[in-house]
């Protein structure tokens, strides 16, 4: 599961959790102008790939911003 | 005065004083009247109720071949014949209690009445719905003695068929059968009081006690990436643009399948979101946002992945009560499966 | 801070030659009224009608209802900042209040044009329906207005509302100069150490994100809506209008906030049960869980900053907001702060768990039911004999998808009715509650 409120997705059971973007744009941020916007949306999906060829036992957070420097732009909603 | 309730006790090995840990590999075995607890267990029942045979069983066995253990318990209720059925108390004991479960519900499933009685924590207790009427007990043995007066009185109660009231007037463990309920006050002063209850370290009862979400056993990982087909479901209400299946905008009753076999990327022109719980214009700017069909179909080029599948599944993920994802969740996986899809991306908005 | 509140209650309201109050008549001179808010050039049509308890009357759409208020001593003027109103900071001094009454918000403005937000609520003065609001107690001035449709959506709504302030301002005047019959002072006086002290965090929906603006129209703090981290307020504040409503909810008015029992009651309790400290008002419907949770931490942080052992918590909203309403509560509860939720209840089919993320440390919640009219078995409210407002309004085929575009019927607003989709007492008005 790909999604931008991953806590909650922990605590209520998914066992592979990406963490998306936004909650308005899940895959990418528009913010961050074309081609950075591409290579964060690739980010998260190649996240979400590895996360489904990983052995995993219990709720577990896959973060495509981890580690390394964050694509996320420091904006408030 | 009507005639007592026949009883049946369930005990493990221990409190059948077979033996302990080292016995708990013991199979199914009876005796008449009551052994153990079980004569507590009937001066608590009084003229109410006549245990007229405990059945016992060790832990292990319980735990290892629950089948085998059920039959067997079975078959001796179907000779007893009881009005109804008492399990335990189990008390903290976590093998003990999961067993105590087990043989309620298969008493219930048999038609008879049965309750149990362990703490709140034990596994018995927390694994799954409640389906029996469990009673809560202390965490040791030292509370053995109310721990039975309150399970006879509730087996006498459910015996002579009794339906009980809501869990939390009676006393019992919550079965997450929550209903309409008018309590008599307003909200805020119940809110404050309950505010002054918690400050100063006196009791209170929650209103709404905590439901743990279900675990889901984790399905084991895609061996290799580059061989695996790879679909895509969303929840962020991914429509044609128009909406012609006019899906809803909340409350989903059904999920919306779609062919993407012939695209390479979702476009604005020919998709947008319709969700009530979002922004949804910047999706209907780049839907791939919800379902990254671009960027999977660039990994599939690429060799990285091998197969995109060509079905996605969208619905509004909004308003929709849990039993109703639930089944949603099921049937769009039991699709997924017969069409021999290795892995999912589900995107959530 | 302190503010005297003095109470002006009305029984009756009626059209007359003057605007002017007298042994609890309200007589309000339409016309004045009307010009009022004629000279705001963006009102096209506007007209003021009355609806008493009883009456076989049904107003729609209801956008908001108002308690008038007026400020008669101390800085600013009651409901400050919105629609462009004078932002000084209130709860100082003498506030004149008309009780028993409601100015009434009737328009077919929406909240705003980005989906998934619709005015939904209409009120009844009789019958079941009436029942379940406060409003059907409550003398109805309606304010039935309609802006230049050429306006973009937060112009429309900012010229609606500011007419029902308009009118809500007119007829409080009516007591500025008078004495009122009752009075209640409101100070945060010093209390004995041994009392603990309590906040009421009150968790408020932004329309930021499902309009993507962040000045769209909803409820506001000193006439802000856009998300914020928490504000810190005195109940006077509050008592005086900073925070406005409305939502898209029956329980989410203007005057449920000015009149909600919880902040009324903490307050009345202060120096006998415990020290209230304050209101902590978190905008809610962040997008992010690094944002959630951050609002979660920073309003934990704040409480404990003021000395808080306690806190009470609501929420007017559905949905994700939930994340950091709970995410707050759990913030309290790990700073020692021990909380209490009031909060209503999604579908508890199939025994699952009827809030959207339960916490274990969450562990004294009361409820006040299940918040979708269908769960609760609403049946639809009969028919009137007189409507205020529009004379059709949109309900799904499906009734559980009323929310949304769901809409594929036109019914007469004077028919049989479905409810509207939410229910949800925000702030516990009611006993209605669920068990298990």
């Amino acid at each position: 599961m790909i999604s931008a409120i991953y806590n909650f997705a922990l605590t209520t059971g998914a066992n592979r959790v990406v963490r998306g973007a936004r909650i308005e744009h899940v895959c990418g941020d528009p913010s961050l102008g074309p081609e950075k916007d591409h290579a964060y949306g690739m980010r998260i999906v190649t996240t979400a790939l590895d996360a489904v060829a990983t052995p995993v036992s219990r709720p577990t957070l896959f973060d495509p911003l981890a580690p390394g420097p964050a694509l996320e732009p420091a904006h408030a909603s | 005065m009507s005639r007592p309730l026949r009883a049946v006790h369930y005990v493990n090995q221990f409190f059948a004083g077979i033996g302990g840990e080292d016995k708990a590999d013991v199979g199914v075995s009876t005796r008449d009247g009551h052994v153990g607890p079980g004569r507590p267990l009937q001066q608590a029942l009084g003229d109410e109720a006549e245990i007229v045979a405990t059945i016992i069983c060790g832990d292990n066995f319980m735990s290892e071949q629950p089948e085998a253990a059920l039959a067997e318990i079975g078959a001796a209720l179907s000779r007893f014949a009881p009005d109804v059925v008492l399990a335990g108390p189990a008390f903290g004991a976590g093998r003990y209690g999961l067993a105590c479960e087990h043989v309620c519900r298969h008493a219930r499933a048999l038609g008879i009445a049965a309750v149990t009685a362990m703490h709140p924590d034990n596994p018995g207790a927390t694994s799954g719905k409640r389906e029996v009427v469990i009673v809560p007990t202390g965490e040791s043995v030292t509370s053995m003695q109310p721990a039975l007066e309150r399970l006879a009185r509730f087996a006498v109660r459910l015996g002579r068929g009794e339906e009980l009231g809501p869990a939390e007037l009676e006393g019992y463990l919550p079965q997450g059968r929550r209903r309409s309920y008018d309590r008599g006050r307003p909200g805020w002063e119940r809110a404050l009081d309950m505010l002054q209850a918690k400050l100063h370290g006196r009791s209170f009862t929650t209103e709404v006690p905590y439901n743990a979400p279900d675990q889901v056993r984790p399905a084991p990982p895609i061996a290799d990436l580059t061989r695996a087909t790879i679909a895509m479901v969303t929840t962020g209400g991914l429509v044609r643009k128009g909406n012609p299946e006019k899906q809803s905008a909340a409350n989903a009753a059904r999920y919306h399948r779609h062919s993407v076999a012939s695209l390479e990327s979702l476009t604005p022109e020919q998709w947008e979101a319709y969700h009530a719980g979002y922004f949804n214009h910047i999706v209907n700017k780049n839907p791939n946002y919800i379902l990254p069909l671009s960027f999977l179909r660039e990994l599939e080029s690429s060799g990285r992945v091998g197969r995109v599948h060509e079905q996605i599944y969208a619905l509004p993920g909004v308003s929709t009560p849990v039993a109703a994802a639930r089944e949603l969740g099921r049937a769009i996986a039991e699709d997924l499966k017969q069409a021999g899809v290795d892995g999912a991306l589900l995107v959530a908005t | 801070m302190r503010l005297e509140l003095g109470t002006f209650p009305v029984t009756e309201v009626a059209f007359g030659s003057r605007t002017r109050y007298e042994r609890s008549r309200l007589e309000v001179d339409r016309e004045a009224a009307l010009a009022a808010v004629r000279e705001d050039p963006r009102i096209v049509t506007v007209d003021l009608e009355i609806a008493g308890p009883g009456e076989s009357v049904r107003i729609w759409p209801v956008r908001d209802v108002i308690e008038p208020r007026v400020k008669v001593e101390g800085p600013g003027i009651c409901y400050p900042g919105i629609c462009g109103r004078d932002i000084t900071t209130v709860g100082e001094g003498r506030t004149h209040r008309l009780a028993g009454m409601g100015v009434v918000e009737v328009s077919s403005v929406n909240w705003h044009d980005s989906g998934g937000d619709f005015v939904e609520t209409y009120l009844d003065m009789s019958g079941q329906f009436a029942d379940m609001y406060p409003y059907g107690r409550l003398q109805n001035l309606c304010v039935v207005v309609e802006p230049d449709p050429a306006l973009g959506d937060e112009s429309r709504n900012d010229a609606v509302h500011r007419a029902a302030l308009t009118v809500s301002d007119h007829v409080a005047a009516a007591v500025r100069h008078l004495t009122p019959p009752e009075r209640e002072v409101f100070t945060l006086d010093p209390v004995p150490r041994d009392l603990p002290r309590v906040v009421y965090i009150w968790c408020v929906h932004s329309p930021q994100a499902m309009s993507g603006s962040p000045t769209a129209f909803c409820t506001a703090t000193y006439g802000l809506t856009q998300l914020t981290p928490p504000w810190l307020l005195h109940p006077n504040e509050i008592l005086d209008g900073a925070l406005t409503g409305p939502y898209r909810t029956a329980f989410a008015m203007s005057w449920t906030v000015a009149n909600n029992p919880v902040l009324l009651n903490l307050y009345r309790r202060h120096g006998k049960d415990w020290g209230f400290l304050g209101v902590i008002v978190l905008r809610t419907e962040w997008t992010t869980q690094t944002e959630k949770q951050l609002m979660g931490n920073q309003t934990a942080k704040l409480a404990s900053m003021l000395g808080a052992q306690g806190a009470v918590v609501t929420w007017d909203a559905g949905g994700n907001e939930f994340i950091e309403v709970v995410r707050s509560i759990q913030a309290c509860e790990r700073l020692g702060i021990k909380t209490v939720f009031l909060t209503s209840e999604d579908d508890a089919t199939d025994g699952a768990p009827t809030m959207l993320e339960p916490l274990p440390e969450a562990d004294a919640i009361v409820s006040t039911g299940f918040f979708k009219n269908t769960t609760l078995g609403v049946p639809d409210a009969p028919a009137v004999k007189r409507v205020i407002g529009l004379p059709y309004k949109m309900v799904s085929g499906d009734r559980r998808t009323g929310s949304g575009r769901g809409r594929d019927q036109q019914v007469a607003t004077m028919g049989p009715l479905p409810p509207p989709w939410r229910y949800d007492d925000h702030y516990g008005f009611g006993s209605l509650s669920c068990i298990e």
